[in-house]
């Protein structure tokens, strides 16, 4: 049994002056003739017995009836049967994560959990406090009445949300409440991938309601991406789904419809598009509606720009120039003086420069460099060969290789590796250069002579060279971005700009893709789409949920009526200072009557 | 200072005027040549007429003067003055217990006793009784011979203006001094609060029915005195005559202490009815009157 206001335990030293008066009851008074006082001590001589026991009944009955107001007073709370609940600080953690919108019976799974947090609600009194924590962290704390509008107003986010950084909040919420009674209510569909570790609750008794629904069958789309990301401007769109039967698919870039087909089982979506458009757009793939309709679409952002135009300084070799020829076959680049290929004794930006072949020209190679603006020197020459890792570079070797190192100190963000040999940077991307650290000869490395050669080019180009700065970052809804230090306002998927001054910013709740924008022209995409794990509506049993959370006293259960009932008192501390009152006021009742009753009749 | 026959605490006009009506009526016949309210068995002894008053019924008729019923037909009994051979003796406790009132708005025991033995005075001599008085507390302190003559109030009541000097209360003394002053069997009142030895006191009481008496006890009481009525919760409540001292929460006690009066009144009860004595409480808070109706009305039902 514990006190919320244990000062006023200070009332049961009264208790102490029925005792003394007990005690002292012979010692005191003031002294008054009385001539019969022969009858007095008679009745005192024959009431003896009578007397004493009335007068340490009375002084029981007087003492246990302070300690009872006293202890009424103090107010307290226990594990004890009847009363109303104790005053609890209680958090309801809704579960509104995307997999929550699925239909099942016809009503969404966050119907059915909201009426249960609404039950839930309904059992608070005035002494409670109460918050609403949703998957995304966001509290709504304060009356039943503010909280349950917060519980109504509440749809399904786009994504996972966090409900173990959910959870850790809510339970933060309630220690901080003030009260010694503490609840956890947790509402949830059980899914397996928003559960997938331990969730610790730190000392906060928590109720979980995981209602048991047939998990229907979901299909989504779980990746979609353009093939480069920029165009010039032919490219592809690659998506994968996890549909067991064939599906059809739509596939929109921009405001139009790029492509429309059927998938197979197990078999990604490609299409090939040279579209018209220039510039950044917005991209979907879309399957038929099921029952999560959140996950059926999903974004991606393509920069389309014109082929960039694409010269072979001469003595470069066949390799550079075969390619060529075969990007320009494909449209991918076209012929000009725009983007140099060659050595690194010819480099001027922009281009894509090799080590040079003689080591002779290794000097020359550096001033060029350096006349360039390429913040890199070649330095010792190093020999495999040697495994090269990088995108697009799988099982190629690295024969012969300079060790590159930066001219000055680089700033961050302005320079990507795109490939290493060891620890040593072998390809180094910058604005407006792509430079190797292997001369472009079958004695430096096996690259040429691979059939990954010419679509490394190609997005070597394209990525590095195509004039265009701009990034795609892809992040979940909520998640923590950074914001491009060029970028300070975001193009909303419905026209809207919003502006963005923190560094790091939570993603937008709605998936879609959103564009930086530099000055008014865009020049990057953020493309929110929902977890992957949000498409899998495995749910874990009650058992397995239950297992799940640790570091505190856990019941789940999947019946709503018991998860309500247990709202506010699962605990099993109930206020007592009613019971306290009533016993202190039957006690003095009851003096009352031994006072009257008891004692001998008058005439 | 005034007047003792016009003191309105001793001679209250209201009371009397509410005992003229009464007819004390002897329990026990006493030898007398009592005429008047008094039922004589020896009849047809010489009288000298007195006055006349109006008849009532129960009157005897041999009393009714028919001279004047048949000349004006008014029902009139003639009364005769004569000697009565009653002689009674009031015998007043005064001891320190009596001068004591547990209300300020109450006469104490000892003034309400002195009314009662003035009215009881004045009764008798107003039928030509011979009436005495003695006084006692630890010893006796007055003694008053028992005379029917007009004198005898006026030292009645001087007497009743004696303070008491002491504390205890040796009532056997006292009605054993009676006794002496009384040869012939007459009425003994004796008026206290019966705050003394009942053993002795139902010996001395036995001793005078033993030689005729017919004995009459007022138990005077403070209405305090049977409610444990005192305003303080908690005291420590004294004994006016011994000093004994004994604290007491009163609300503890009160009913146990009531009930124990109420024994203590059926014993005196008990006990003296034993003996043929007649016993009656009188509470001070009432009007004197009232407790001589109730002392003398047991009498009229005596042959």
């Amino acid at each position: 049994m514990s006190f919320l206001a244990p000062f006023a335990l200070v009332l049961a030293a009264a208790a102490s002056v029925p005792l003394v008066l007990h005690l002292l009851r012979r010692r005191t008074g003031e002294k008054v003739d009385f001539p019969a006082i022969r009858y007095l001590l008679r009745a005192e001589r024959e009431h003896s017995r009578q007397l004493k026991l009335r007068n340490l009944l009375l002084m029981l009955l007087r003492v246990f009836a302070v300690i009872a107001l006293a202890l009424a007073a103090a107010r307290p709370i226990g594990r004890f049967a009847g009363g109303s609940h104790a005053p609890t600080a209680m958090a309801i953690v809704l579960d509104n994560s995307l997999s929550t919108s699925v239909v099942v019976n016809g009503a969404p799974v966050l119907a059915k959990l909201k009426d249960a947090a609404r039950s839930a609600i309904g059992r608070a009194n005035a002494s409670d406090r109460l918050w609403l924590v949703t998957a995304d962290s966001r509290v709504v704390g304060g009356s039943a009445s503010a909280v349950r509008a917060a519980l109504d107003r509440a749809d399904a986010l786009g994504g996972a949300g966090d409900l173990r950084a959910a959870v850790a909040r809510a339970a933060q919420l309630v220690r901080g409440g003030g009260l010694p009674s503490r609840q956890l209510a947790i509402v949830t569909d059980g899914q397996a991938t928003s559960w997938a570790s331990a969730v610790p609750l730190d000392g906060v008794a928590t109720t979980v309601y995981a209602p048991s629904l047939a998990t229907p069958k979901n299909r989504a789309v779980i990746s979609a991406q353009a093939e480069p990301p920029h165009w010039t401007p032919r490219g592809a769109v690659r998506a994968t789904t996890t549909a067991t039967d064939s599906v059809t698919f739509r596939v929109a870039l921009g405001a139009r419809a790029a492509a429309r087909g059927i998938v197979a089982p197990g078999e990604d979506i490609v299409v090939r598009l040279a579209p018209a458009d220039r510039g950044w757009l917005p991209g979907s793939v879309e399957l038929e509606p099921d029952e999560l309709r959140g996950d059926d679409v999903r974004w991606f952002a393509v920069h389309i720009g014109p082929a960039p135009a694409v010269s072979v300084v001469a003595g470069t070799g066949a390799f550079a120039s075969t390619a060529v020829d075969a990007l320009a076959q494909d449209g991918r680049v076209a012929r000009g003086g725009d983007i140099l290929i060659g050595g690194a004794e010819s480099a001027k930006r922009p281009g894509v420069f090799f080590a040079p072949t003689d080591p002779v020209q290794l000097g020359a190679a550096n001033r060029a460099l350096e006349r360039a603006g390429i913040p890199w020197k070649f330095g010792a020459l190093r020999t495999g060969p040697a495994p090269v890792t990088g995108a697009g570079l799988a099982g190629v070797s690295a024969l012969r290789w300079y060790a590159l190192s930066p001219r000055t100190a680089l700033e961050p963000g302005t320079v990507d590796t795109l490939a290493n040999v060891g620890s040593d940077p072998w390809a180094v991307a910058g604005d407006g250069y792509v430079l190797v650290a292997s001369p472009l000869a079958t004695e430096g490395t096996d690259l040429p002579l691979r059939a990954s050669w010419v679509p490394w080019l190609g997005s070597a180009i394209a990525d590095h060279l195509s004039g265009d700065a701009g990034s795609i970052t892809e992040a979940a809804p909520g998640a923590n971005v950074a914001r491009p230090a060029w970028a300070h306002e975001l193009e909303e998927p419905d026209g809207n700009h919003r502006e963005v001054t923190e560094s790091r910013f939570p993603a937008p709740d709605r998936p879609g893709v959103y564009f930086w924008l530099r000055g008014t022209q865009r020049a990057g995409a953020l493309v929110v789409n929902p977890e992957v794990g949000e498409s899998d509506l495995t749910r874990l049993s009650v058992a397995q949920l239950e297992a799940r959370f640790s570091g505190a006293e856990v019941v789940a259960t999947d019946n709503a009526s018991r998860w309500v009932a247990s709202a506010f008192s699962f605990s099993g501390r109930r206020a007592l200072d009613s019971s306290f009152l009533v016993l202190g006021l039957l006690l003095l009742a009851a003096e009352a009557v031994v006072t009257r009753a008891i004692a001998p009749k008058g005439d | 200072m005034p007047d003792k026959n016009s003191r309105a605490d001793l001679m209250d006009p209201v009371s009397i005027a509410a005992l003229g009506r009464i007819e004390i009526i002897a329990r026990w016949v006493v030898e007398g040549f009592l005429t008047g309210l008094h039922r004589s068995p020896r009849k047809g002894f010489s009288v000298e007429f007195a006055e006349h008053r109006a008849y009532q019924p129960g009157d005897d008729l041999r009393f009714l003067d028919w001279k004047v019923v048949a000349r004006a037909d008014r029902w009139l009994i003639k009364q005769f003055e004569e000697e009565t051979n009653l002689k009674a003796t009031i015998v007043l406790d005064v001891s320190k217990s009596m001068a004591w009132t547990g209300s300020p708005a109450r006469v104490t025991k000892l003034a309400y006793a002195e009314q009662v033995a003035a009215a009881v005075s004045w009764l008798l001599l107003r039928q030509r009784d011979g009436v005495g008085l003695i006084r006692f507390d630890d010893e006796v302190r007055t003694v008053i011979p028992p005379r029917g003559r007009s004198a005898q109030w006026r030292r009645i009541i001087n007497a009743l203006e004696d303070p008491g000097s002491g504390k205890g209360s040796d009532a056997p003394g006292a009605l054993m001094k009676a006794a002496q002053l009384v040869q012939r069997p007459g009425m003994v009142v004796i008026i206290s609060d019966l705050l003394v030895d009942e053993a002795e006191m139902a010996k001395a009481v036995s001793a005078l029915r033993a030689v005729g008496h017919d004995v009459t006890v007022l138990h005077v009481i403070d209405p305090a005195e049977r409610d444990l009525a005192i305003a303080k919760m908690e005291t420590e409540l004294v004994d006016t005559e011994t000093d004994a001292s004994v604290n007491v929460m009163l609300s503890e006690v009160r009913d146990a202490y009531r009930e124990t009066v109420q024994a203590a009144i059926g014993e005196w009860r008990d006990r003296l009815s034993a003996t043929g004595s007649s016993y009656e409480p009188v509470y001070t808070d009432q009007p004197f009157g009232v407790a001589l109706r109730r002392a003398f009305a047991a009498r009229q039902h005596l042959p």
